[in-house]
């Protein structure tokens, strides 16, 4: 470039710049501002209720951290909490069934679109409609119950799904697992159709058998998205809400969840300020066990990820 | 959700900051009101409503109402899950009537337009009281209940139950014979709808005293109100009732899977013995079969000194909004007056008639000899106690507490608590609530 035109092109600079910023600011302002006044601004003030005792309509006054006092000298909310390992167990199932399915849909499976969407259907059903699906699911001598039957239990070796409350946690957990299997396993197979198909081929004249395959290329291939998948879990878990609200209407019978008890203190017991405190208790909770989980997998996939780029190495050096 | 919520609430307090201002002529009260004036009046008009199951009922009032008031026109929003939604709403400007959710007493008039004292208006109309704070009144009730059992009156001659139970010992033994000799569910509890089991309540103050002042002015000042008295009465009555009846086995088999609007046929056709519910239900129950004629409604089974006592008031009331015009309001006033007055929205509901004059309906047969009870409104000062207490125990009594009648089910059931000690556990929350508040409790 001519050092003449340099000026010009100096100007030409600004002005383009000037543009990047005024597009910038045009695109992101709208946004941000909705990010600011519907996440950051009412966060801010959940924060700060946290702090009073008040209902909706009264204010009676700042009680500084009694809130957060209560929430954990109740056992019944420290019950409700350990309610989520119920869930987070059924994370793991609806996770592995998630990965297995997708795996086998992905190996070039015959009706592989069919099982998808029958799959995925799920999903896309309304969380409240799916509650009223299970109801009746559960209810004595109904869908559940029939098909058992049909099978060879007889009626009185079966439990009441929602009344015995050893299994009623169960039974609701799978409708859980149930509704979000399907989402878990879409983004699985999005994941594992991006990997480099000639790396199976090469793993093939390598002598790996299809498990050989799974885990060292398909497992550390997905492990962005796995990660998410966790992450999305183990949140969804432990505030899981839809169905203790409807299946087991509205936490009843030892089926509230901590989220449930948010709920009900905001609106039935009319105490929004402890509501806000135990749902920052929540926030924090889900943000540990996020922050645990990331630890936990950076140290763990370092090492299949070694594996996984020896692996890959090793077989383009031989293809 | 709850991010929503606060943003929402923030909108909410910064709207009705900002519309407190003009000046406008004096509104008549209820009672000065003379049906027909200004009938040039012109308006538009949004009616917050709960009941979803009779749009076209509420409808055909407005046509009615607009015979006489022709540029009046009324939309009803009804919600279903009105209780919560009307609490969010309330302090909006977008409705101009609603039925009046469950705020303090003392934020009322920050709400509601003033609608005459209530000295006066409870000369001509009856349960004034529900929403009146320092002797006036805000809300004209839509209906008034008096609350017993609603039940079969086939089902029990053919259990051979020949006269009504009138203590919780003749009530237990009439459903036993309800399951001995039919193949009738002797007690639905509807555990699954929640706020049906929140409705037993009710009972404690009227059925259970017989007293007027067992709401608002005794019970906050109780020591220990859910101790066993012995005798069949109190609190600890109405609960040993529910509490009984599962434990011998006399509800129905299964009860987290319930089914509310199921229930109503099912107790028409005689596969349901009785249901603890307000008399707002017999109608719905009577109409929801070809067996309307055996439904019937009885009071709650407990006798004190020889007499049965039925709680009485108001269901929601209708308020009109402090943030509405001039002429809004004027029209609102015209409306409720239509309402209450010659709507017949009572009667065909099964109420007991606001208007004085008003006829009572059938369904109050078995009433007869037994005396209504109305709660009367706490004393000076007190207004909002029993909300707090009922806040900071979590019971809810009478406000909500579903969740801890369901918990007496299970108990029952399951046989992990005995009835004494979750009535020890109630006491102990009750007295706690009252410790922390600094409540004078009269031993």
């Amino acid at each position: 470039m001519s050092t003449a035109a340099s000026p010009l092109l100096r100007r030409r600079n600004k002005k383009i710049n000037w543009q990047k910023v005024a597009l910038i600011v045009t695109f992101s302002a709208v946004p941000l501002f909705l990010l600011i006044l519907f996440t950051y601004v009412p966060f801010a003030k959940m924060l700060k209720f946290s702090f009073y005792n008040m209902s909706y309509t009264k204010n009676k006054g700042y009680v500084g951290f009694d809130n957060y006092l209560k929430i954990f000298s109740k056992e019944e909310y420290v019950q409700a909490m350990l309610l989520s390992l119920y869930y987070m167990a059924g994370a793991v199932v609806q996770l592995s069934l998630a990965l297995f399915f997708a795996t086998l849909l992905t190996s070039g499976l015959k009706g592989s679109g069919i099982f998808k969407g029958i799959i995925f259907f799920p999903f896309l059903v309304n969380g409240i409609a799916i509650g009223y699906i299970f109801k009746f699911f559960y209810t004595r001598g109904f869908v559940l119950d029939t098909v058992l039957q049909a099978i060879g239990f007889p009626l009185e070796s079966l439990p009441y799904w929602l009344r015995d409350k050893a299994v009623n946690n169960w039974s609701l957990v799978f409708t859980s697992v149930w509704k979000y299997c399907g989402q878990n396993m879409v983004l699985f197979i999005g994941a594992i159709a991006s990997i480099d198909p000639t790396l199976y081929e090469a793993a093939t004249i390598d002598g790996a058998n299809k498990w050989q395959q799974f885990k060292a290329i398909i497992l550390p291939g997905i492990k962005t998205v796995f990660m998410l998948n966790l992450i999305l879990s183990i949140t969804g878990s432990l505030s899981a809400f839809e169905p203790a609200y409807v299946v087991g209407s509205m936490g009843a019978n030892g089926t509230a969840t901590f989220f449930i008890k948010i709920h009900q203190m905001a609106h039935v017991n009319q105490k929004v300020g402890m509501a806000c405190a135990m749902a920052m208790v929540l926030m924090v909770l889900i943000l540990i066990f996020t922050a645990a989980q990331r630890l936990f997998f950076r140290y763990v996939m370092k090492d299949s990820e070694n594996t996984f780029n020896g692996k890959a190495n090793q077989a383009k050096a031989l293809w | 959700m709850k991010k929503f919520l606060s943003v929402f609430l923030a909108l909410v307090m910064a709207l009705s900051l900002a519309s407190f201002a003009s000046a406008e002529e004096t509104l008549p009260t209820f009672d000065q009101l003379v049906w027909g004036e200004n009938a040039d009046l012109t308006a538009n008009i949004t009616f917050a409503y709960h009941r979803t199951d009779i749009p076209d009922k509420l409808n055909g009032y407005i046509t009615e109402f607009q015979k006489t008031y022709p540029n009046v026109s009324i939309t009803y929003d009804l919600v279903t899950d009105y209780a919560e939604s009307a609490l969010l709403r309330v302090g909006t400007a977008n409705w101009t009537i609603m039925g009046i959710p469950q705020v303090d007493v003392d934020e009322l008039p920050t709400y509601f337009i003033p609608l005459g004292s209530l000295d006066v208006l409870s000369q001509q109309y009856r349960f004034m009281s529900g929403k009146a704070y320092n002797g006036v009144c805000y809300g004209m009730p839509s209906t008034g209940n008096a609350n017993g059992i609603v039940y079969n009156k086939a089902v029990f001659a053919a259990a051979g139950v020949t006269e009504l139970p009138r203590t919780p010992d003749e009530f237990i033994a009439a459903l036993k014979l309800i399951k001995e000799n039919t193949d009738a569910i002797p007690l639905y509890t509807n555990y699954a709808a929640g706020w049906t089991m929140g409705a037993w309540d009710e009972y404690i103050g009227g059925s259970a005293t017989g007293s007027s002042s067992f709401y608002n002015r005794d019970l906050p000042h109780m020591k220990d109100p859910f101790s066993d008295h012995g005798n069949g009465t109190y609190p600890y009555a109405v609960y040993k009732i529910l509490f009984d009846a599962v434990k011998e086995g006399l509800i129905e088999e299964d009860y987290t899977t319930t089914d509310w609007e199921g229930c109503k046929g099912m107790i028409n056709n005689g596969k349901i013995g009785c249901m603890v519910l307000g008399s707002w239900a017999y109608t719905q129950m009577r109409d929801a079969g070809e067996h309307g004629e055996d439904i019937g409604y009885m009071a709650f089974p407990i006798t004190i000194d020889g007499k049965q006592y039925a709680p009485a008031g108001g269901d929601y009331n209708f308020g009109i909004n402090v943030q509405a015009s001039y002429e809004e309001k004027l029209a609102s006033l015209y409306y409720i007056k239509f309402l209450t007055e010659q709507s017949g929205f009572a009667y065909s509901e099964g109420g007991v008639p606001i208007d004085m004059n008003g006829e009572f309906p059938e369904l109050y047969a078995a009433f007869d000899g037994i005396d209504l009870v109305e709660q009367l409104p706490a004393v000076a000062g007190e207004e909002t106690l029993l909300g707090n207490l009922n806040a900071e125990s979590e019971l809810n009594l009478n406000a909500g507490g579903n969740t801890k009648v369901q918990e007496i089910i299970e108990h029952a059931f399951n046989g992990d608590k005995s009835f004494d000690d979750i009535m020890a556990d109630w006491n102990e929350a009750w007295s706690d609530a009252q410790e922390s508040l600094g409540v004078t409790v009269n031993e």
